[in-house]
């Protein structure tokens, strides 16, 4: 049985229809400051991720992929278990990146099983991107989680529809409290209830149209924020996830000079502890010669004032300004330059990066980011945090 | 009686301005039936190059001024009759590229619209008319470089004949017409007699050559004479990529709906 599912196996992956990537790769960071959940100058850690593709017939495709991580400071947990949903507070060391099987036939598409699913068009800053849950636990370096989802897409290269529904929340994962992105203060201790999930579905629906002169979407979500709120009787504190609603819209509109894009999002509640805000963004992007530029204005408009403790690094990095450069020196060596400024002028990230790669698998990194700013701001509390980084990766 | 109109000019400038006119008239003539010549040569051969599909293995080397040499390769499809086709570029290797995608869009009368997909952030994004000066992803092709160039978009000129690896051609001008966006001024292009393939452009800004395409090894497959061997070089970088086509097919069975923003994110 097992040379047969071996053999089998075999006959897939020599398959033209098969495809696969990965890499793997390991990173150091430094802190030249301690924090006060942190006595540590270093982290270390280390990803494997692995992802297949196999075509069966012109209408069927299968996707899967795995993440294997390690790290030195317990964001990721030491059990050996293979997670799916992704609803832990540590990272899993073994998870189901995505699984998924899609039928294509004429213009439409269904997709069901773990996923990504992205919407919107901006980049410093994606209001309208419900579905796509990231891993904050690092903050400022942070990654996208699949979802479990059956998505429907209808459309040609004008129009396209695309309804998403989603049996179960999958929860960004934010900062643990015992580490030192949690950014609470010094003398400060919290014990962490285990986080209330909630239990219905979410489903949404975006229009998109693609014009000769004008992309734009118009979108809808109902479920729950992948953000959540903290309800406290101290010293415990318990994160919950309250109900969310948004109407949404997206554009981007290339000018003679400059590629306008813009997005702007309505969030409402029936939790009564919830804010309800509107947050846009408006961006220029530019290519020059080896330049690139992306530049833009991320706002927010509180229409209702919740009064519960949040953790959203979206709003986080709202009412801010941001730009990213990047200058490609040759076909193997970038440079990329990203900074933050918020608008209250209490928080300051600037982060630049160089890159190299060797043949055609090895990539170096080393960046330096540097955060400043004031403790009640939610980019400047961790201004103990500025770092620098080496990373090594090898592609697959 | 009327009296003949008077030129204003002595008997012997008149013969100088009626020989002048008849230069001129000539000249002119010899200019319209060059661009007539010139524009029935580019059409023809794009009509001999005339297929339903196309498909095939893109091996790729970027060889830098300081000689080092980085590998890529893609697989290319493409649809649709030549300047109203669509084309999608993926990237097989190296592997940190692997699953990147271009989607081109060419159309008769403007610019070709372009889509890049990026899997590892999972979006899609358009390529900017502004930006199509931009090099492809560390290649010496810019954007601009991946549309079809169809004739209706340019004015045409006759300006010689000269051989190109010992095959005489023809040497035509393109001059973009007024509405069609492009990073060039000027294309000089040579086109061989015997088979109407172009061998040679050279892409001028201003009075300045910055790209030359060089296109070799010239194979007939399935009854179109093709060029396997591209080699394009960027005088102002001095830096070449030489593209590889291998596996080449002509009239694959394909579906127009694998040409979409959708379908670079579905083939991912």
């Amino acid at each position: 049985m097992k040379a047969w599912l071996l053999l089998t196996m075999a006959a897939i992956a020599s398959a033209q229809d098969f495809t696969q990537r990965g890499f793997l790769d390991t990173s150091a960071t430094f802190f030249p400051q301690t924090a006060p959940n942190d006595s540590g100058h270093a982290w270390g850690q280390s990803l494997l991720q692995y992802e297949a593709f196999y075509k069966l017939g012109p209408y069927l495709r299968f996707s899967g992929g795995i993440d294997a991580r390690t790290d030195t400071h317990q964001q990721t947990e030491r059990d050996f278990g293979l997670s799916w949903w992704d609803r832990t507070r540590q990272r899993p060391a073994f998870a189901v990146r995505r699984l998924s099987a899609a039928y294509s036939r004429g213009k439409l598409t269904i997709e069901a099983g773990k996923q990504f699913i992205r919407w919107g068009k901006t980049d410093i800053l994606t209001p309208t991107d419900r579905f796509a849950p990231r891993d904050y636990l690092d903050v400022v370096e942070n990654d996208f989680l699949a979802i479990t989802a059956a998505r429907l897409t209808y459309g040609g290269q004008s129009n396209s529809i695309d309804v998403v529904f989603s049996p179960r929340l999958t929860p960004s994962r934010v900062p643990l409290l015992n580490e030192r992105w949690s950014g609470l203060p010094e003398g400060v201790s919290l014990s962490e209830l285990p986080p209330a999930y909630p239990g219905g579905p979410q489903f949404g629906a975006r229009w998109n149209h693609i014009g000769q002169t004008l992309e734009y979407a118009l979108s809808f979500y109902n479920g729950y924020d992948h953000l959540p709120l903290f309800r406290a009787e101290l010293p415990f504190v318990q994160q919950f996830y309250p109900q969310m609603r948004m109407y949404g819209g997206d554009a981007a509109v290339p000018l003679s000079l400059l590629t306008l894009k813009a997005e702007a999002a309505y969030f409402t509640s029936t939790t009564a502890a919830s804010d309800e805000y509107v947050l846009y963004v408006v961006q220029l992007e530019r290519q020059s010669g080896e330049w690139s530029f992306v530049g833009g204005y991320t706002g927010e408009a509180l229409t209702r004032h919740g009064s519960t403790p949040f953790y959203s690094p979206e709003r986080g990095f709202a009412r801010a300004v941001t730009g990213l450069a990047g200058y490609t020196i040759d076909t193997n060596r970038s440079l990329t330059f990203e900074g933050v400024v918020r608008q209250n002028g209490q928080g300051v990230f600037l982060e630049a990066k160089y890159s190299q790669a060797w043949g055609q698998h090895w990539r170096a990194t080393a960046g330096i980011a540097w955060i400043h700013g004031a403790d009640s701001d939610f980019l400047g509390q961790y201004h103990r945090n500025s770092y620098g980084i080496l990373g090594l990766r090898y592609s697959f | 009686m009327s009296k003949p109109r008077s030129t204003g000019l002595p008997a012997c400038g008149r013969t100088n301005h009626l020989a002048r006119a008849i230069l001129t008239a000539v000249l002119s003539a010899t200019a319209q039936l060059s661009a007539q010549d010139a524009r029935q040569i580019v059409e023809e051969s794009q009509h001999r190059a005339q297929a339903n599909s196309q498909r095939y293995a893109g091996v790729l080397e970027v060889i830098a001024a300081n000689s080092k040499i980085s590998k890529k390769s893609w697989e290319s499809v493409r649809i649709g009759s030549f300047g109203a086709s669509k084309a999608v570029l993926r990237f097989t290797a190296p592997a940190e590229v692997k699953g990147v995608a271009l989607l081109v869009v060419n159309h008769t009368d403007r610019s070709s619209d372009q889509w890049m997909w990026t899997p590892a952030i999972g979006r899609d994004r358009r390529i900017a008319l502004q930006d199509r000066s931009t090099r492809f992803f560390g290649t010496d092709f810019s954007f601009e470089d991946l549309e079809e160039r169809d004739a209706g978009q340019f004015d045409f000129r006759l300006t010689g004949e000269e051989s190109i690896d010992g095959a005489p051609c023809w040497r035509i001008e393109a001059h973009p017409r007024q509405g069609k966006v492009s990073q060039y001024t000027l294309t000089r292009m040579w086109i061989r007699k015997d088979n109407y393939v172009p061998v040679e452009y050279e892409n001028l800004i201003k009075d300045e050559v910055v790209r030359r395409l060089h296109q070799s090894d010239i194979q007939n497959v399935q009854g179109i004479w093709t060029p396997r061997l591209l080699e394009m070089t960027d005088l102002r970088r001095n830096s070449r990529t030489v593209l590889r086509m291998e596996n080449l097919e002509y009239n694959v069975p394909m579906k127009d709906d694998d040409f979409t923003v959708q379908a670079l994110r579905r083939e991912q």
